[in-house]
C-alpha cells in the first residue's frame, strides 16, 4: 500500500504537481439495529480505495480510484492534475509550512468491537428492546455499531503516517403515542446514540438494558405532559444539549474555511471574521472552549490529521474571548497563524475539509442540582430533539426531548415540546455557570455534514450541564 | 465496470437465495468559492450490496472490492450475518422477476462529460458573475443501478444527472439559483449565475421584520425543500405505520387547499426518472394528495407486508443507508397552477413576504408536520402586490399542512429542484415544484443580514 501511495505521488509530481498527497483508506462498518422486537438492519460494509490531492500551478485537484493497483493509483494522480489544470483560478494557493512527520497510531482498544459476534450484538439489542416494552410505546429502536478505519497518508513533502482508528457505539430510541401526541425519548443521546473511539467496553459501560425501563417510562410520561410554555426565562441544559449547542454555535462558526466563505454554497459561512481572533467577545467569562484531537475516546481523535499535521490541543474560546480557529494548512497560511491540524476526509473518495476534531466546553464547578438550585423560575431541558441554525451560525432554534419546570430551585412538572432560540454571542453571553468535572461527559456524533459532494464527519464533544439566563423559550407569540 | 455484471457476480458468489444490488458512479464536481474553483472532486466507484436469505433469516453485507476474492469475502460476511439473525416472520421475501417501464433519464452527451468539460461549465458560471462573487458548483455524473436476485430478477438502469448551483454573495447581499436535469444541455450555468446575481443585487440594505404570521410566496427552491423534509415522516409508509407522520389516520381527509395535488412520479421525463427501486420492484406513480385530500403514501415490500391491510409495494424502497426512513418519495411532483409568474403570485398575496430559499431545516413535530428553518439568499417584503424591499434572514416555524390549507395560487411552470447533496453513493433525485402563494407562514425570529 505504501508503494501505491508513492506511485501516486510520483505520478502527480511527474504530471506537474508542486504538491501531492495520497491516502489509502480501508474502512469497515458494522451496524445492527432492531425495531419492535425484530432485526431491522444488519449491515457489514467495507470500502477501500486511494484518493490523490494535488496542487498544480496553485490550484487544487482531487481524484480517486477504488482499485488498489499501481494503475489505479497513477490514474487517480493524473486525473487529479488534469482537473486542477482545467479548473485553475487566479490565486496561488499555498500551505503553511509543516515539518514532514512519519508515524503510526492506533486507537486504544480493550475488546475489539469486530471480535464481538453479530449474534451477541443482536442479543444485546433484543434484550434492550424487551426492556423498552410499555403499553404506550409504539416504536422501540436499539442500535449498536462499530467502525474501523485504517489509513496511510503519504505526501510529496515526505509525510508518511499510518493510523488505525476504531470506534463503536450504541443507542436506543423509544416513541410513545397517545391521543394524537407523539413523543420520543433516547439514550444515551439522540440521533443514533453515542459513540467513542474505543473497544466494546464503551458499549458495555452504557448499560443499555438497565437504562431501557427509565427511557420507556419517560416516553410514556411525555405523551401526558403539558407543552412547555413560551416566554423569556432561565434555562438549564443537560450535557447532551450543551454538546450540540457547542457543535452548532461554536464548532462550525470557528471553522476557518467557513469564515473565508468556501462553504458558502452549502453549509454556510460564519458571523466571525479573521480579525476577530483575540478580540471578539463570544460569551461570558464562564465560556471556555477547547479543540482537542488528543482526547482519549474522542471520535475526532488522531495522531495526525489528513494533511499529516500532528494533533494539538488548542484553545478556541478563553473566558469568553475568541482565541482560536479550526484550520487547514491553506487557511492557516492565509490568516498567518497556526499550521492547520483540523483536516479530515470522509473516506478515500472525498477531499479533506476543515472539520471539528473534538470540541469541548471546559467544566466549571458544582453539580446539575446546584445549577437548578440557582433558578427561581425556569426550565431544565434534556436530550436534543430538533436543531436548526442559520447560515452564519447566529440565529438558532433547538428543541429537546424532555424538560421540567424549575420553581424555587427545584425540578417540578415534566414538560414536552420544549424549544429555545437565541443569537449565538448573546446566548453564550448569558451563560452564568457550567457544572464541574464530575458532570462532564464525552458525546460522540456521527452525522456532521459538510461539503459538496457531501461528507459526514464523526466528532466528539465533552460537555457538562450549563445554565443560561433570560432565554427565549418556545416561539415568540 | 458494469453494475449488472457486478451484481450477477456477487449473486453467483452467494450461491443460494440472495439479492445483489450493484451501484456505480462516475462523477465530477467543480466547486467554486469567491469566483474560483477550490474543491474539484472526481469520483469513480462501484458498490455491491448482497442480501443473503436463509429461510427467514436475512443478512446484508456491502463492498467495493469486486474482484473474485472480494466478492467471496462479501458472500461470507452476508452469510455470517444471516446466520446470526433471528428468524423474521414478517420478511416478505425477495422481489419476483419484473419488467420495469422504460424510462428516460440517460443522456449520452452528459455521460461523456469529463473533467475538462465540468471545469469549463463551472467556469461559465463564474464568468457570468458581475461584481458580486459567486459560490457554488457544476457537477455531472453517470450512475448505474442494477439488481439481480435468485428469484430470476435482473434489472438495470443507467442514469445521468447534472446540476449548476450558484450563490452570488458579498457583504450584505446574496442570491441563489440552481438548475438540475438529466441532460446537461438543459443546464445553462451562465443563466444560473445571472439569476443568482440579479437576486443578490436586490437584497442590499435588508431590513428587519416583526415576528408574526404573514402571507407568503415561496419560490420552487423553498417550497421543494419544505416538502422534501415533510415527506420523510409524512409521505412514506413507515411514518404512517408508526403513527409518526401527518397522514397517519388522515387518509381520505381534506388536509390542504383543493389547489394542492402532490404525487410521486418516478416515470416523469421532466424529473430524474427511475424505473425500479432498490428491491428491483418497478416504480409506480403514487397520488399522495389530490385536490387537497390525502390519498396515500409510498410503500416498499417490507412496510406493505407489515401493514396487514392489503397494501402492496409501490416500488419505493430506498438505498440501504436511507432504510431507517422506510420507503420515500424520491420523485415528488406538485401540480402547477395557473399563475404566469411569481409577480402574479405577489399580486395575489398583496401584503406579505417573498422567500427564495430555506436553510438548515429541522422537524420539530413530525406528527403535526412542524418544520423550522431560516430563509436565505433572497427574502423580500411584498407590499401592494409587488415584491418590495429586501429583508434579513428570518426564522420560520411552520406546520406544512397549515401552509397548504389556504393557497392563493401556484405558478403554471414547475422547476426541478435537486434534493441530493451527494452524500454517499450518487443517486440523483429531486422535487418538481411550482412557486406557491399561501395565507399563513409563521415568522418566529430574525437572523443575520444576507450575504457572506
Amino acid at each position: 500500500v505504501r508503494d501505491l501511495c508513492a506511485a501516486a505521488v510520483a505520478a502527480a509530481t511527474a504530471a506537474g504537481a508542486e504538491y501531492a498527497d495520497a491516502r489509502v483508506v480501508f474502512k469497515r462498518e458494522q451496524l445492527v439495529a432492531t425495531k419492535n422486537g425484530r432485526v431491522d438492519r444488519m449491515t457489514d460494509a467495507e470500502s477501500e480505495g486511494i484518493g490523490v490531492r494535488v496542487l498544480v500551478n496553485g490550484a487544487w485537484g482531487f481524484a480517486c480510484d477504488r482499485r488498489l493497483t499501481e494503475e489505479g493509483a497513477r490514474n487517480a494522480a493524473t486525473r487529479a492534475c488534469t482537473f486542477a489544470r482545467a479548473a485553475g483560478g487566479r490565486h496561488m494557493r499555498s500551505l503553511a509550512p509543516v515539518e514532514a512527520h512519519q508515524g503510526r497510531h492506533e486507537s486504544a482498544v480493550e475488546r475489539d468491537p469486530f471480535a464481538i459476534s453479530l449474534a451477541d450484538k443482536v442479543d444485546l439489542c433484543l434484550r434492550t428492546d424487551a426492556a423498552l416494552e410499555h403499553e404506550d410505546v409504539v416504536v422501540r429502536q436499539v442500535m449498536v455499531r462499530a467502525r474501523r478505519e485504517h489509513k496511510l497518508l503519504l505526501s510529496s513533502e515526505g509525510t508518511e503516517v499510518e493510523q488505525t482508528l476504531t470506534e463503536c457505539g450504541a443507542g436506543m430510541d423509544c416513541a410513545a403515542s397517545r391521543d394524537g401526541v407523539f413523543q420520543l425519548r433516547s439514550y444515551p443521546s439522540a440521533h443514533i446514540g453515542s459513540s467513542q473511539q474505543s473497544g466494546w467496553e464503551y458499549v458495555d459501560g452504557l448499560r443499555l438494558v438497565d437504562e431501557a425501563p427509565r427511557v420507556a417510562e419517560q416516553a410514556a410520561a411525555l405523551v401526558r405532559a403539558d407543552p412547555c410554555p413560551s416566554g423569556i426565562t432561565d434555562v438549564v441544559l443537560d450535557a447532551d444539549q450543551v454538546a450540540l449547542q457547542v457543535h452548532e454555535s461554536v464548532g462550525h462558526p470557528t471553522e476557518l474555511d467557513r469564515v473565508y466563505g468556501t462553504e458558502a454554497s452549502y453549509a454556510g459561512t460564519s458571523f466571525l471574521r479573521p480579525h476577530d481572533l483575540g478580540s471578539l467577545r463570544y460569551g461570558s467569562k464562564h465560556m471556555n472552549i477547547t479543540a482537542d484531537p488528543t482526547t482519549v475516546g474522542g471520535l475526532g481523535s488522531f495522531a495526525f490529521d489528513d494533511e499529516g499535521v500532528p494533533a494539538t490541543r488548542t484553545p478556541v474560546v478563553e473566558e469568553g474571548c475568541l482565541t482560536g480557529f479550526l484550520t487547514s494548512r491553506e487557511t492557516a497560511a492565509r490568516i498567518g497563524a497556526g499550521d492547520g491540524g483540523s483536516m479530515r476526509a470522509d473516506g478515500w473518495n472525498r477531499m479533506p475539509l476543515v472539520r471539528m476534531t473534538n470540541l469541548h466546553i471546559e467544566p466549571g464547578e458544582g453539580t446539575l442540582d446546584d445549577l437548578i438550585g440557582g433558578v427561581d423560575d425556569g426550565v431544565y431541558m434534556e436530550t436534543n430533539r430538533s436543531w436548526s441554525i442559520d447560515d452564519k451560525r447566529l440565529n438558532f432554534q433547538f428543541g429537546t426531548q424532555i424538560a421540567w419546570e424549575i420553581k424555587d430551585g427545584k425540578r417540578g412538572r415534566m414538560l414536552r415540546d420544549a424549544t429555545y432560540t437565541g443569537i449565538t454571542p448573546e446566548f453564550w453571553g448569558s451563560l452564568d455557570a457550567v457544572a464541574g468535572r464530575d458532570a462532564w461527559q464525552l458525546y460522540g456524533l456521527t452525522n456532521c455534514g459538510k461539503g459538496q459532494p457531501g461528507q459526514s464527519a464523526h466528532v466528539s464533544h465533552g460537555a457538562a450541564p450549563a445554565r443560561f439566563r433570560r432565554v427565549q423559550v418556545g416561539v415568540k407569540s | 465496470v458494469n453494475a449488472l455484471e457486478v451484481a450477477r457476480a456477487a449473486l453467483a458468489a452467494a450461491g443460494g437465495e440472495a439479492e445483489a444490488v450493484g451501484h456505480s458512479e462516475r462523477s465530477g464536481l467543480a466547486r467554486f468559492a469567491g469566483s474560483e474553483v477550490h474543491q474539484p472532486t472526481l469520483i469513480e466507484n462501484v458498490v455491491v450490496t448482497l442480501r443473503v436469505v436463509q429461510g427467514n433469516r436475512v443478512g446484508v453485507a456491502t463492498t467495493n472490492k469486486v474482484d473474485e476474492e472480494g466478492l467471496a469475502e462479501l458472500a461470507q460476511r452476508a452469510k455470517d450475518a444471516a446466520e446470526s439473525a433471528p428468524p423474521d416472520e414478517s420478511f416478505p421475501g425477495l422481489a419476483p422477476p419484473a419488467r420495469p417501464s422504460s424510462v428516460e433519464g440517460f443522456d449520452d452527451a452528459t455521460a461523456a462529460l469529463g473533467p475538462d468539460d465540468q471545469a469549463r461549465l463551472a467556469d461559465t458560471a463564474i464568468g457570468a458573475a458581475d461584481e458580486i462573487p459567486v459560490y457554488g458548483f457544476f457537477t455531472s455524473a453517470v450512475s448505474e443501478l442494477a439488481i439481480a436476485s435468485s428469484t430470476g430478477l435482473s434489472v438495470e438502469q443507467r442514469m445521468t444527472d447534472a446540476s449548476a448551483l450558484v450563490v452570488a454573495a458579498a457583504e450584505g447581499c446574496s442570491g441563489y439559483a440552481e438548475q438540475t436535469s438529466w441532460r446537461a444541455s438543459e443546464i445553462d450555468p451562465a443563466a444560473v449565475t445571472r439569476e443568482a446575481s440579479d437576486k443578490a443585487a436586490r437584497t442590499r440594505g435588508a431590513g428587519t421584520l416583526e415576528p408574526g404570521t404573514y402571507r407568503v410566496v415561496l419560490e420552487p427552491y423553498a417550497f421543494a425543500d419544505l416538502l422534501d423534509y415533510f415527506s420523510h415522516d409524512s409521505l412514506g409508509a413507515l411514518g404512517l405505520l408508526e403513527k409518526r407522520g401527518y397522514l397517519s389516520g388522515r387518509i381520505g381527509e381534506r388536509i390542504a387547499d383543493e389547489k394542492i395535488s402532490i404525487r410521486d412520479d418516478p416515470l416523469d421525463p421532466h424529473g430524474l426518472p427511475k424505473a425500479f427501486d432498490f428491491e428491483g420492484t418497478p416504480k409506480q406513480p403514487v397520488v399522495l394528495v389530490e385536490n387537497g385530500v390525502a390519498r396515500g403514501v409510498v410503500w416498499d415490500r417490507t412496510t406493505a407486508a407489515r401493514s396487514h391491510n392489503g397494501a402492496s409495494t409501490t416500488g419505493h424502497a430506498g438505498p440501504v443507508e436511507s432504510r431507517d426512513w422506510g420507503p420515500l418519495p424520491y420523485s415528488l411532483v406538485v401540480e402547477p397552477g395557473d399563475a404566469a409568474s411569481v409577480d402574479d403570485l405577489a399580486e395575489l398575496v398583496g401584503d406579505g413576504i417573498y422567500i427564495t430559499r430555506l436553510h438548515y431545516l429541522g422537524v420539530i413535530d413530525p406528527r403535526e408536520g412542524i418544520v423550522t428553518g431560516m430563509t436565505r439568499d433572497g427574502t423580500f417584503r411584498i407590499r401592494d402586490g409587488k415584491i418590495a424591499e429586501p429583508l434579513i434572514n428570518l426564522r420560520f416555524t411552520v406546520a406544512v399542512p397549515d401552509l397548504l390549507r389556504e393557497v392563493y395560487g401556484l405558478t403554471r411552470t414547475a422547476s426541478l429542484v435537486n434534493s441530493q447533496n451527494f452524500y454517499g453513493d450518487r443517486y440523483p433525485y429531486g422535487v418538481r415544484a411550482p412557486a406557491i402563494a399561501a395565507a399563513r407562514f409563521a415568522i418566529t425570529g430574525v437572523g443575520s443580514s444576507p450575504g457572506i
